[in-house]
């Protein structure tokens, strides 16, 4: 079962990252701390940071450190106009793809 | 107490940068540092103080091997396609440059054959033209 978990993460909790960052900038931390609070996604709180910087690195994320007010610099997370255009498409691709698992394996809501 | 405690953070990060080789040094760089700063983010933050607490940080974290399995699916597979990639492109460059080659001998073949025997043709046609084009004409 935490196979199965795994599998439906890969593909879908960078999705999830993007989204977290689309309408403000995040750091680090806050990220994963909000990823923690998620029973599904609840990847040891580590693994995101290899997956923030594979983001960055295909230019969906820009990065920068700055200080913070409370304590040690902060790397904060932006969304890049790459990074914008692919969450719009995994949201169009996620939809019919539900739809079409719901359908297949019978878990539609009834009509 | 607190050397420690950096004692315990310094550890965590050996065991996570040993179980890193292999993955590009920058980006082993990179994963380490993003490490350090969100224990330093957690320790200020939620005001840690002992041992124990800082040891639930680096639980949440996950284990030295689940953390770097996570890095090398991440960069592991990643690295092969821009290899390709660049591979491909040597190949392309090497289909441009093969295509302009020939482009270019045919050119200077074109460009020779014609400059020999072009001027041979100016050098030869005022002298044999009164004599043989006029028998060939009449």
């Amino acid at each position: 079962m935490a196979e199965l978990a795994t599998s439906l993460r890969r593909g879908t909790l960078e999705f999830c990252v993007l989204a977290m960052v689309e309408h403000e900038d995040r750091y680090g931390t806050e990220i994963v701390r909000r990823f923690g609070e998620e029973p599904n996604l609840a990847a040891s709180e580590g693994t995101i940071y290899p997956l923030l910087s594979r983001l960055r690195r295909v230019g969906w994320l820009d990065s920068k450190w700055a200080e913070s007010p409370s304590g040690p610099p902060r790397r904060y997370y932006a969304l890049t106009s790459d990074g914008r255009s692919a969450l719009t498409h995994f949201r169009t691709e996620w939809v019919s793809f539900r739809q079409t698992v719901d359908r297949l394996v019978g878990t539609s809501e009834p009509a | 107490m607190n050397t420690k405690n950096t004692d315990v953070v310094a550890e965590y990060l050996h065991e996570v940068d040993v179980r890193l080789a292999g993955l590009p040094v920058l980006q082993r760089r990179e994963l380490l540092a993003d490490l350090a700063a969100h224990i330093a983010s957690e320790r200020a933050e939620r005001n840690i103080q002992t041992e124990g607490e800082l040891i639930e940080v680096l639980e949440r974290l996950g284990s030295p091997d689940v953390v770097a399995a996570a890095a090398h699916e991440e960069f592991g597979p990643v690295t092969p396609p821009p290899a390709r990639r660049q591979f491909r492109g040597g190949w392309l460059i090497a289909a441009i440059v093969g295509v302009v080659l020939v482009l270019l001998l045919c050119a200077s073949a074109f460009f020779v054959s014609s400059s020999t025997e072009s001027p041979a043709q100016m050098e030869r046609a005022p002298a044999p033209a009164p004599s043989l084009p006029v028998p060939a004409a009449s």
